[in-house]
């Protein structure tokens, strides 16, 4: 106890000294050392050809293949959850048919991969020259096309595209709508709605809630997978500086172009999902959700969910 | 509607059965409950109460046995002599005729308490919207939620959802409203609350069916008293009657349970 009477201030008057963060130091100084031996290659190294970079960011091929990618995210994506809807309903029918034949679709198209499928759709004329409706079993055709003339790169492409979407989408939204209590169709069911009522008023708006931030994350994922068109030729942004650097030879700059461009489309996306999230998450008021900052989201959170 | 329904009883239930699997919980019920009767089911649990409550509006399916409303088939219906089972849309139209209350209250969580009443007369009964929030407004005062009209479900107490729950059922006008087991899921201080908004129906004229285990609410309120156990009906009658001199062994064992657990022994 020699210590006890040397001591002027009491317990009271001062803050502990905060247990020292070493590793957190060291490990900071670290990254930050890493980063910037990045930075320094980003901005000095001479390959990187910035002022080519810079030249065709805004270059009306590179443009219009931005265009192409954004329209065949879209389409891949709405004509995916179509399918999707009608897959999940299928599904959950009570009737075994349906039940197979969804599991079949999902089955076949979640197992393939889409740059298979793709080529698969775009050399279709292989296996069937001509496509027509009609009845079945060599009766008559009432319209009949050939195949070549439907099948062009871009249709192959979206087929390929959206149906393997198409597959993730009903698994997703067989779980959003399994997760709706049974309690609220049979609540919608007593007050004498209709099955169609019912699903389209209680049941789907509640799990399009609950799969909304998969959708999202899928749709990002999509607009990255749509550069698997440029092996059918199909101009979207890959193909597009492709294109430009198979004539130029200045193959790392154009492939920059395409980078910067799929990181402010990515970024975009998940800002806007971040936006629908939060309007979700206020209009259901049982679970108030702090704000949160730009960079404590998604971005990294999805990113593992997707390695995992 | 035929003269002779009109007369005869609201909801009559002939030689009712219910299994599922080879497990039988319903073994011959036969009830009638006439128009502006409350009626109320008590029994032990797994007795078959509820599921004798969902087999009224056909959310379960009768093994065997009919249930007729107003003298017509719940679920079932005649072409010629074949009997043919409805399909949902068809027994749609008779459900709008049965409003229920759960013990869950299964309000929608995603519409505020006026989107949940307004919601099924617009959609199915075509009410034009200002009158369906007109006439919820008034539903919404008779259970004393008015101030709740834009609350959303999450926000409320149990107490509150049921009594929302309760006039959104009343929204479609039904003939008959069946509780099942409305209060077991609140906490105690809300049940006064729920039973009150029932007893005031009740004294409206509603007719009732109420599976329950507030013996008090029982024998205050209803005309009739259902006492099941084992999938039967044990014994009926005036509830003073049913509650005070009980004629079987196994409805004294139920009550002096249920009776000595309230007194909070």
């Amino acid at each position: 106890m020699p210590d006890v009477h040397s001591r002027t201030r009491s317990i009271h008057d001062q803050k502990p000294v905060a247990v020292p963060k070493i590793g957190r130091w060291i490990g900071g100084a670290a990254l930050a050392l890493s980063a910037a031996v990045f930075l320094q290659i980003l901005v000095t190294n001479e390959n990187m050809q910035w002022d080519v970079v810079g030249e065709y960011m805004l270059n009306p091929a590179i443009l219009s293949g931005l265009g192409m990618t954004l329209l065949l995210t879209f389409l891949a994506m709405v004509i995916g959850l179509l399918i999707g809807v009608v897959l999940a309903i299928m599904r959950l029918s009570s009737s075994r048919v349906f039940q197979i034949a969804s599991w079949g679709w999902i089955w076949f198209f979640r197992g393939v991969p889409p740059l298979v499928q793709m080529i698969f759709w775009y050399n279709l004329a292989l296996l069937l020259p001509e496509i027509s409706i009609g009845v079945p079993f060599g009766g008559p055709k009432l319209l009949s096309w050939p195949t070549n003339d439907l099948i062009t790169p871009f249709s192959a492409a979206i087929m390929g595209l959206a149906f393997t979407e198409s597959a993730y989408a009903a698994e997703m939204l067989r779980a959003g709508i399994q997760a709706v209590n049974t309690g609220q169709t049979e609540a919608a069911a007593t007050l004498g709605m209709t099955r169609w009522q019912s699903l389209r008023r209680i049941v789907l708006p509640q799990a399009l809630k609950i799969v909304i931030p998969p959708i999202g994350n899928d749709t990002i994922s999509m607009l990255k997978f749509t550069s698997l068109v440029s092996v059918l030729a199909l101009p979207d942004l890959l193909y597009s500086a492709q294109m430009v650097y198979a004539r130029t030879y200045q193959t790392v700059p154009l492939l920059l172009v395409a980078t910067i461009w799929y990181l402010v489309l990515t970024t975009v996306l998940t800002v806007v999902e971040h936006a629908i999230e939060r309007r979700l998450a206020n209009l259901r008021h049982d679970r108030p959700r702090k704000a949160k900052g730009l960079f404590s989201f998604r971005l990294f959170a999805r990113q593992q969910e997707v390695l995992k | 509607m035929t003269a002779s329904a009109v007369n005869g009883p609201l909801l009559k239930v002939e030689r009712l059965r219910k299994s599922f699997g080879t497990h039988e919980v319903l073994s011959g019920i036969d009830l009638a409950v006439n128009r502006g009767e409350v009626t109320c089911i008590v029994g032990p649990s797994g007795s078959g109460k509820s599921t004798l409550l969902r087999c009224l509006n056909y959310l379960e399916r009768p093994s065997s046995g009919a249930v007729f409303l107003n003298g017509e088939p719940v679920g079932l219906r005649w072409k010629g002599d074949r009997l043919y089972e409805m399909s949902f849309n068809q027994l749609s139209i008779q459900r709008q005729r049965m409003g229920m209350v759960f013990q869950s209250f299964n309000l929608f969580p995603h519409m505020t308490v006026l989107e949940n009443l307004i919601e099924a007369p617009v959609l199915v009964k075509r009410v034009p919207r200002t009158q369906a929030i007109r006439e919820a407004m008034d539903l919404l005062e008779r259970v004393g939620m008015c101030e709740r009209a834009s609350y959303y479900p999450a926000q409320l107490s149990g107490g509150q959802q049921q009594r929302a729950a309760i006039a959104r059922s009343l929204a479609m006008k039904p003939d008959v409203m069946l509780f099942d087991e409305p209060t077991s899921a609140l906490d105690p201080e809300l049940v006064g609350e729920v039973l009150a908004a029932m007893r005031q129906l009740a004294d409206d004229g509603m007719t009732m069916v109420v599976v329950t285990h507030e013996m008090g609410f029982a024998r205050d309120v209803a005309d009739h008293l259902i006492f099941m156990d084992g999938g039967v009906i044990v014994e009926q009658g005036r509830p003073a009657e049913v509650l005070t001199s009980p004629q079987h062994e196994r409805t004294r064992a139920f009550l002096y349970r249920v009776l000595n657990e309230s007194q909070g022994v």
